[in-house]
């Protein structure tokens, strides 16, 4: 089922939280909510599954206005960041509870939530109370909940954040597979870029009650619209250096360095930029040299990190493969970047 | 209106109306029935008229003619359906009667005299005196001490006498008849002139005062101490048996202190050995029935100070005791710089809560003492209910009681609010986070 | 706790501060079967004497059984109607959106620290005027009422303790607010009902003031009023006996206080931590 929020607002009080907000979610298609804690991202989640009202705009399930619709009739299915299995119930009644309420017949019941155990595997813990599962089996139990009544839509809440580390990588690829095998419209919302990117077809960004760009991960991560959506996706985080452009070409530490403005669409004389530099994309062997002092390394197994300080004062940061050695700190390095990978923004911060 | 708007109301109507009926209408009515001279002479629904042979002298002072006085005060006896209906419901004999319907009816006779001879004539006449005696009253008719339901009834009465009286002096008569209840502000007057008033103040004060310092707060603080350096198992058991008073019927548990206490109880039979002369520990003394109703009390109150006190200790990061220890802080040390500043909001809580039923609390002193010996441990709150409730000489003055009782009520309302202070009220009605 | 003091000098002195309760709580017990000459603390023989009040009766006083059946009629029904009452006006107050939501509250936080029991007069006047005075009903109904606003207050203090997900997880799987409250939130919230339930069983069963001034006649009467009625006459004052029934009269009590005594904790401690 498709989903659309159109010009939604929401207040509590006299706070406005979120302010003519617009998105649609594609049937069968994970997106993504990522943003910053405080942003609004369960309020909308919220809003879609009708915990909370809508203080002005709609709320569209396909071609239905569901704004006024409470929260039992949606048909959403939702896993909570606490997962909220009941207590008091079996793994299995906790799964049946959304049947029972329904008042569907015993065997049907028994038969629909065999099925989706069998899905989520926990085929064998049925019995079980859920304080005697672990916390990667109550995510499986609290999907198989959501599920278990085919909703038109799925809506994950942090669904990883209670997880230990190992546990969230087995359960972001089982969430996934879930998703992709049921093919049911889902928002997984998340302030972690990388469980994002690592999950959803699309990601909507948001930032304080507004979305600023939603693109596939990919799209996202290569042509952000503005330094925010740079900054919050990539990790290491990328950098950004002051920049000014100068006859067509781009003036970096006072002119030292120039080369020419790598689009076409080229910004007038002394136009201050940013150009934002990923660690990837600052290494040795790279045309445009910028060199530097380094200023902290941090050896993380596979990988090296660098922080390169320039002569202003700036910081660069790249990654480079230990498999050559580690670079010793307050050496002398001078790495470089190609115009065409830099990513360009102009004083306010949106992409040129 | 919102579906659990809906849901709600269903769910909190009954609370409201018993809460409201039988909680906020007695505050109300507290009020409304400390102006008012309500007693048992007076009744609760409003009352009747009746003119009195006291009320009638009462008058004679106040502008009314003797003559006119005695013509309302004469009595007569009279034969007619009424009175014969009467005497028939009484059990009369049934033959003395008929004669009477039959022959006589209609006649008067001045006063009971003539009447008992005019019986004791007739072919039916009673057997004995005793019956004879039983009979006459039934006739007698009157306006002394007979009850008129309606201002109307004693009106017209009054009216059929001829007894000459204005139609001023008729309404005063009227007023003073009346045998109900009336609004007046009487009981706050007695209140304030009365000598018992100051009495029973002061021993409030001691009461509340002494329990309170004592034990609700003082011996409640060592317990909690105390228990918390012992290991768990012996301080479950102190805390348990502490309980004990809290737990146990009220009946029962003064029961118990009256045992220790009584002249031939436990006390004595320990005393009796050295000398010490047998007697009531708990009556025999002013100073001993406040020490016992001290005690009485005071033990029961212990236990909320002590389990709040404890929670209140065991929250205390255990780094920072061990750490003063280390210190080398010695016990002393220890509870006064580290647990006492701890308890400073639980200890001023159990002050003006424990304060609070103290002051209106009068059950184990009803039960113990009833405010004896003479009325030395009477308190306040007791004292409301021996003149509203119980006492002996069973008119019960429930506008005085009431009146008493509107001064403990108000201190209740206006500690209750000071009580709000404790909670954090915003935290407390947090939006809910459903909006249905 | 700690480990670097002495235990002693507070074990003695907790001891001697507990000497009196101790002693009349196992004298309570001791006299219940034995007979002690007068004026000797040491019971000098065993006797089942004391206990002939269970089969009969005590010359002008009620039966028994039918003073224990009342207690029992009463308590009970105050336990069932300020659980129910309480149990949902505390939802209502803790989760649900109705107006005068705060003013509610604000009035429950105000009556649970009134001392009800300077509204006797005014409530014995007003069974009067109703009816109801000298019927179990109308005091069952008094002491639910008095007992209500610290009942709301606990129950509501235990469902705010209730995560907020659980219900919402109900509504979206499809439950009305009703079931949600009944089938997921009550059984969170069992603690809450349980110490309430015993303590308002425990408070209707040790009653005394509310039974005696609003229902005297013997027909109605409970074991307070019974023992203290035992005790008020003059004709027949034997302690022994008032200690059988008063130990007859407690059992019940001593029993539900010894399972429960860690939930009673929190109500006893005046509601405060709810
Ligand atoms: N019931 C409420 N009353 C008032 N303000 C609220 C309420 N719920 C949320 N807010 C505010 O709305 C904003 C968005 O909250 P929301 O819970 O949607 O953030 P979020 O993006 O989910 O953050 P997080 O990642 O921390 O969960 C926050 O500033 C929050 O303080
Ligand atoms: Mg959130």
């Amino acid at each position: 089922m498709e989903i659309i929020l159109e010009d939604f607002t929401k207040r509590f009080g006299d706070v406005t939280v979120i302010e003519k907000m617009n998105l649609k979610i594609r049937e069968g298609e994970m997106l993504a909510l990522l943003g910053p804690s405080g942003c609004g991202k369960s309020t909308t989640l919220f809003t879609i599954c009708g915990i909370h009202r809508v203080d002005g705009g709609r709320v569209l399930f396909g071609e239905k206005d569901v704004s006024r619709v409470a929260a039992q009739q949606r048909n959403v299915g939702v896993v909570f960041q606490s997962y909220a299995l009941y207590p008091h119930m079996s793994v299995f009644e906790n799964i049946a509870f959304p049947l029972t309420v329904r008042k569907e017949n015993k065997n049907t019941i028994r038969e629909k939530v065999a099925e989706i155990a069998e899905l989520v595997h926990i085929g064998e813990l049925l019995e079980r109370r859920p304080e005697q599962l672990s916390g990667g089996q109550q995510q499986r139990v609290a999907l198989a909940r959501a599920l278990v009544r085919k909703p038109g839509i799925l809506l994950l809440d942090e669904p990883l954040a209670n997880l230990d580390a190992k546990l969230r990588l087995e359960m972001r690829s089982e969430i996934r597979r879930i998703q992709l095998e049921t093919r049911i419209s889902a928002v997984l919302v998340t302030h972690d870029q990388v469980e994002a990117m690592s999950m959803s077809d699309r990601i909507a960004i948001m930032k304080e009650g507004e979305i600023l760009q939603v693109a596939s991960p990919t799209e996202m991560y290569q042509q952000p619209v503005n330094d925010f959506v740079a900054g919050f996706l990539g990790n290491p985080p990328i950098a950004f250096l002051n920049a000014l452009v100068q006859d067509g070409k781009i003036d970096v530490l006072n002119g030292k360095i120039q080369f020419d403005f790598p689009r076409n669409a080229k910004p007038s004389n002394s136009t201050k930029i940013r150009l934002g530099i990923r660690p990837e994309h600052y290494q040795p062997n790279n045309p445009i040299q910028i060199p530097g002092t380094i200023s902290f390394v941090e050896t993380q197994g596979r990988e090296n990190l660098y922080d390169v300080k320039l002569e202003d004062g700036s910081i660069l940061r790249s990654i480079q493969s230990s498999a050559f050695g580690t670079i010793e700190k307050n050496s002398q390095v001078s790495w470089g970047v190609q115009p065409d990978q830099l990513l360009i923004f102009d004083q306010a911060g949106n992409s040129i | 209106m919102s579906l659990s708007a809906k849901l709600g109301y269903v769910f909190i109507a009954p609370a409201l109306v018993l809460v409201a009926v039988f909680f906020l209408t007695p505050v109300v009515l507290t009020g409304i029935f400390s102006f008012t001279n309500m007693s048992t002479a007076t009744g609760i629904t409003g009352g009747a008229y009746q003119i009195t042979p006291s009320l009638l002298r009462d008058l004679s002072g106040n502008g009314f003619e003797k003559k006119t006085l005695d013509t309302i005060g004469t009595e007569s006896y009279q034969v007619s359906q009424a009175t014969l209906q009467v005497a028939r419901e009484a059990g009369s004999h049934l033959d003395l009667l008929s004669e009477l319907e039959a022959d006589h009816l209609g006649s008067n006779f001045k006063n009971r005299r003539e009447f008992e001879r005019f019986l004791k004539k007739l072919q039916n006449r009673p057997r004995s005196t005793r019956e004879l005696k039983s009979t006459s009253p039934h006739f007698k008719k009157s306006l002394i001490n007979e009850r008129f339901e309606t201002e109307i009834d004693l009106r017209n009465s009054l009216v059929e006498m001829q007894a000459n009286l204005s139609e001023e002096q008729l309404n005063t008569l009227i007023q003073a008849a009346y045998t109900g209840w009336i609004w007046t502000t009487d009981n706050f007057h007695k209140m304030v002139i009365l000598p018992e008033t100051k009495q029973i103040l002061f021993n409030t004060i001691i009461y509340v005062t002494f329990t309170l310092l004592l034990f609700n707060v003082g011996f409640a603080l060592v317990l909690a101490i105390a228990t918390f350096y012992l290991p768990k198992g012996q301080a479950g058991v102190f805390r348990a048996l502490w309980l004990l008073p809290r737990i146990s019927p009220s009946v029962l548990y003064v029961v118990l202190w009256k045992w220790l206490t009584w002249d031939t109880g436990f006390l004595n039979a320990i005393l009796n050995p050295l000398g010490v002369a047998q007697r009531n520990w708990m009556l025999d003394t002013t100073l001993n029935a406040w020490f016992f109703v001290v005690l009485i009390n005071g033990f029961i109150g212990a236990s909320m100070g002590m389990i709040l006190f404890s929670s209140a200790i065991t929250a205390i990061p255990k780094p920072l005791l061990y750490a003063s220890e280390v210190d080398g802080a010695n016990r002393w040390q220890q509870i006064r710089f580290i647990i006492l500043p701890q308890l400073k909001w639980p200890i001023l809580f159990v002050t003006v809560y424990q304060c609070l039923s103290l002051l209106t609390s009068f059950e184990q002193i009803l039960l113990s003492t009833d405010g004896g010996p003479g009325s030395s441990t009477e308190v306040w709150a007791l004292a409301a209910y021996h003149s509203a409730l119980d006492n002996y000489w069973g008119n019960l003055q429930y506008g005085y009681g009431a009146a008493l009782a509107l001064v403990l009520v108000i201190i209740g309302v206006i500690m209750s609010f000071i009580f709000l202070r404790f909670f954090r009220f915003q935290e407390l009605v947090r939006q809910p986070r459903i909006e249905q | 706790m700690s480990q670097n003091f002495k235990n002693w000098p507070i074990l003695t002195g907790l001891v001697l501060a507990t000497v009196p309760i101790v002693l009349m709580y196992s004298y309570l017990v001791l006299d219940t079967v034995t007979d002690t000459k007068p004026g000797s603390i040491f019971p000098n023989s065993f006797t089942l004497e004391h206990w002939r009040f269970l089969y009969e009766d005590i010359e002008g006083k009620a039966n028994i059984w039918q003073v224990t059946l009342n207690t029992l009629v009463f308590a009970s029904s105050v336990m069932l109607l300020v659980l129910s009452v309480s149990s949902t006006a505390g939802y209502a107050l803790s989760r649900l959106n109705i107006p005068f939501r705060r003013e509610f509250l604000a009035g429950v936080l105000i009556l649970h620290a009134f001392p009800s029991i300077t509204l006797i007069i005014a409530i014995f006047l007003i069974l009067q005027l109703i009816g109801l005075y000298n019927t179990l009903i109308g005091v069952i109904i008094v002491m639910t009422s008095l007992q209500l606003p610290l009942g709301i207050w606990i129950m509501k203090g235990f469902y705010d303790s209730v995560p907020w997900e659980i219900e919402m997880a109900g509504l979206q799987d499809g439950a009305s607010r009703f079931t949600v409250w009944y089938r997921l939130v009550l059984p969170q919230v069992r603690p809450g009902i349980i110490a309430l339930g015993v303590f308002s069983f425990l408070s209707g069963w040790g009653e005394y003031i509310l039974p005696t001034v609003l229902a005297p006649a013997n027909n109605v009467q409970v074991l307070s009023g019974y023992l203290a009625s035992l005790i008020a006459d003059d004709r027949n004052f034997e302690f022994n006996l008032f200690k059988s029934v008063g130990l007859f009269y407690a059992t019940p009590v001593v029993i539900m206080y010894l399972f429960f005594q860690d939930k009673l904790m929190n109500i006893y401690g005046g509601g405060t931590k709810g």
